[in-house]
């Protein structure tokens, strides 16, 4: 490539990266801008309150047993050796792949058989009511979760575990004293970009809860219904305050990832 | 574990296969305080044998017995064993201190023990200046002598050694030659030690052994590597053969 056709290819690059900045920049102004503007009324609303409650609370819940059942599944997938390990890891990545409103539209069928029938007898109803937002959002956020911490762990040097091992440590101790502090500050920022995600679902929810006013009614559904019931002001104050909440994780999320890589240098 | 026969360590008829590689066949056997060096080139499974001998991999053919009892049946935790890597593997997110106190912790030895026994090997390995500090700010040496105390301080029968000097400098390495003869004698245990480095198994080891390809080609007592009668390819490897037509020209 001669000087000529580098500063062509250069400029176009930069004239792309500028249109996407552009793109990305334009939607996230657009909420932002608008977004303030009609939020102080909204806060005094209660379906809005409502939503913000209940999708942290749903959030937080799920993320909580995702990221358990994810550690406990990592541990597995990266630890262990057994004949279908790999059919599991596939299994994995396509529910990661699948539309979240297929992956709804299959719990609300499950759901809906005599499992969820029983279960409802048994004081636990999952279709059309809150506690199905919590299955929703797990059933969505579990692969994604079971990645990022199977990453996590593949990181940590096996020397150091074996080394432990050789030192008298068992498996569970190995596993509290090298392999989870290692990855601690991994694992923090995986959580909350996974809680992130769980804030945001809207596909899953809505195949398996509906979306009722003040029942069922979490941030991303409250966009749905004000959109639907012509009131714009409300749907962009939801949005907004997805938008900041998602920037304070997303910032914790990066200081995080930022503090592991300085351990892992001081590793090297 | 039976310490009596004088023989702490058989390896009988050993394959391992990882991957493409294969270390094929191999025998030899380890007595009580003994130190003994595998030497090899680069990719010929000196780390692949070390860890096999360490039990990390069960065996496709043969067998590593320690103390009479297969190694793989016992469990890692019970072993006994010292390990060094070549890159020495310290637990990052934990100090000098720490580290050495791994172990004993792990093992609920009391806190006031675990300070005395550190302590006291830390002296032993002149680093008690060193404690209070993460193994990234410490240099190579400094490392080494953290992560020997570290397998030291479990008082273990059998100490296994990955190219343990190859990251030093020429002084650092003198001083931890002296330092592997005073392991053998203060703590009273059998070494491995793999390297590429003939001067050094001849200088520390009491038996060497030459692995070519996966295949362990002969063991010799260290002061006939050069007299003993080698095939080809280990006279090759020592350079022997180049040495005797360069003496021709």
């Amino acid at each position: 490539m001669n000087r000529r056709e580098h500063n062509i290819f250069q400029s176009a690059c930069m004239l792309l990266t500028l249109l996407t900045i552009l793109f990305i920049g334009g939607n996230i102004a657009v909420i932002a801008f608008r977004g303030i503007r009609s939020l102080p009324e909204c806060l005094h609303q209660p379906e809005t309150l409502f939503a913000v409650y209940l999708s942290i609370k749903s959030a937080c819940i799920s993320s909580i047993l995702c990221f358990l059942l994810s550690i406990a599944v990592s541990y597995v997938l990266t630890k262990t050796r057994f004949f279908c390990r790999e059919a599991i890891e596939i299994l994995l990545e396509l529910t990661m792949s699948l539309p979240n409103i297929v992956l709804g539209l299959s719990m609300l069928i499950l759901f809906s058989s005599p499992l969820g029938k029983a279960l409802k007898s048994a004081g636990f109803p999952v279709v059309f009511n809150s506690s199905g937002i919590v299955l929703a959002q797990l059933v969505v956020n579990l692969p994604f979760a079971v990645k990022l911490t199977s990453t996590a762990f593949r990181g940590v040097d096996q020397k150091l575990e074996r080394v432990a091992g050789l030192l008298g440590a068992t498996q569970g101790k190995c596993f509290f004293t090298i392999l989870l502090p290692l990855c601690k500050n991994t694992l923090i920022s995986a959580f909350i970009l996974v809680w992130s995600r769980a804030l945001g679902e809207f596909g899953a929810t809505l195949m398996l809860v509906g979306v009722t006013r003040m029942k069922t009614e979490t941030l991303p559904a409250s966009i749905y219904l004000d959109v639907s019931t012509n009131n714009l002001g409300g749907a962009l104050a939801s949005a907004f305050i997805l938008l900041l909440i998602s920037a304070v994780s997303l910032g914790i999320a990066n200081h995080l990832a930022k503090a592991n890589r300085k351990l892992s240098r001081y590793e090297s | 574990m039976n310490h009596n026969t004088g023989c702490l360590l058989e390896i009988q008829d050993l394959s391992v296969r990882r991957g493409n590689f294969l270390l094929e066949h191999i025998n030899f056997s380890l007595q009580q305080n003994e130190i003994f060096s595998i030497i090899g080139k680069t990719g010929s499974g000196k780390t692949l044998l070390l860890e096999a001998v360490a039990g990390f991999y069960q065996p496709d053919h043969g067998k590593v017995l320690y103390g009479g009892t297969p190694m793989c049946e016992i469990p890692v935790f019970r072993r006994h064993i010292g390990y060094l890597y070549q890159d020495y593997s310290l637990f990052p997110h934990m100090t000098a201190f720490s580290n050495i106190a791994y172990g004993p912790k792990i093992q609920g030895v009391p806190k006031a023990e675990i300070q005395a026994r550190v302590k006291e090997i830390a002296a032993q390995f002149e680093i008690e200046h060193i404690l209070d500090q993460y193994p990234g700010t410490l240099s190579g040496g400094e490392q080494q002598r953290v992560a020997l105390a570290r397998a030291l301080i479990m008082r273990p029968s059998l100490l296994l050694l990955d190219e343990p000097f190859s990251a030093l400098d020429p002084v650092t390495k003198r001083n931890m030659y002296d330092m592997i003869q005073k392991i053998r004698e203060d703590f009273c245990c059998s070494l491995i030690f793999v390297t590429h480095d003939f001067a050094e198994a001849e200088r520390l080891a009491d038996r060497i052994g030459v692995l070519i390809d996966g295949r362990l080609c002969g063991i010799v007592k260290s002061n006939e590597l050069y007299s003993a009668q080698w095939g080809l390819e280990v006279l090759d490897f020592l350079g022997i053969t180049t040495k005797k037509s360069e003496g021709l020209q």
